[in-house]
């Protein structure tokens, strides 16, 4: 286990969820924005000369 | 309507696509990080998991060529029979994503044993999340995080499915779960 506040965290972000349905809302951006910036990073290194290697070495191609 | 739409997270999005042309061939259940992350968790995932029931190559096949027609691709291969013969029978997952997308992918493997039998038969849609998908159910996620997968991330991850369930958790059947989950997956590996 991570340290006490990180697991303090944890628990008073469950309590937020659990009492506010409006969370999605708050969260939306941040989930999708890893989506995103991991497409754009994959995309610009299929674009590179050793980058379409990388990204079967990744898993990421066929 | 487009409200609704627009509210929906890519993950969400890009899940219930899939799983609506999977249930046209297969029971599934969705599993792990996404069931937490569909709760509130703030953290990231690349992958949904995804267990389906074990199906005969003729059935597969039609299901692999319905995904493709509907815009999504395996990473592993192009082709249905090296999909089955190579990853899905003996036990390997395979990834999909949408055509020319590297994420999300959608992880799927087949069932492998009563325990993945158990947890499709009591799948369930979860309000709280607002997904048409069907999930495995809260019991057997806590019970494979806290027994089997034992993190940080999958403890935590329990942990706050445990908060946001509280009291209407059935302790005796996670109780259960981890006793099966110590004899078929924990034994094998010894």
């Amino acid at each position: 286990m991570r340290d006490k506040t990180h697991l303090e965290q944890v628990e008073r972000w469950a309590e937020h969820v659990r009492d506010n349905p409006e969370w999605k809302k708050q969260v939306k951006s941040f989930l999708d924005s890893q989506i995103i910036i991991a497409n754009r990073f994959y995309k610009k290194l299929a674009e590179t000369s050793e980058g379409r290697e990388k990204l079967k070495l990744l898993g990421k191609l066929r | 309507m487009k409200r609704e739409v627009d509210d929906k997270t890519i993950l969400e999005r890009f899940a219930e696509d899939f799983a609506r042309i999977i249930e046209k061939y297969a029971n599934y259940i969705i599993v792990s990080g996404f069931v937490a992350i569909m709760h509130g968790r703030s953290r990231g995932t690349e992958d949904i998991d995804m267990i389906v029931e074990k199906l005969s190559f003729e059935r597969f096949f039609e299901l692999h060529k319905a995904l493709i027609e509907a815009g999504f691709e395996c990473m592993q291969s192009a082709k249905a029979e090296i999909i089955y013969k190579d990853y899905l029978v003996n036990g390997d997952s395979v990834r999909y994503t949408r055509i020319g997308e590297f994420l999300p992918e959608m992880e799927i493997k087949f069932a492998k044993d009563s325990l993945d039998e158990h947890q499709l038969k009591t799948r369930q849609k979860l309000d709280f999340t607002g997904m048409n998908v069907y999930f495995s159910s809260i019991e057997s996620n806590i019970a494979f995080k806290e027994e089997y997968l034992k993190s940080d991330k999958d403890l935590e991850d329990a942990k706050h499915l445990r908060i946001i369930y509280k009291d209407k958790i059935n302790e005796e059947e996670i109780g259960k779960i981890k006793k099966e989950i110590k004899r078929l997956r924990m034994k094998s590996e010894e």
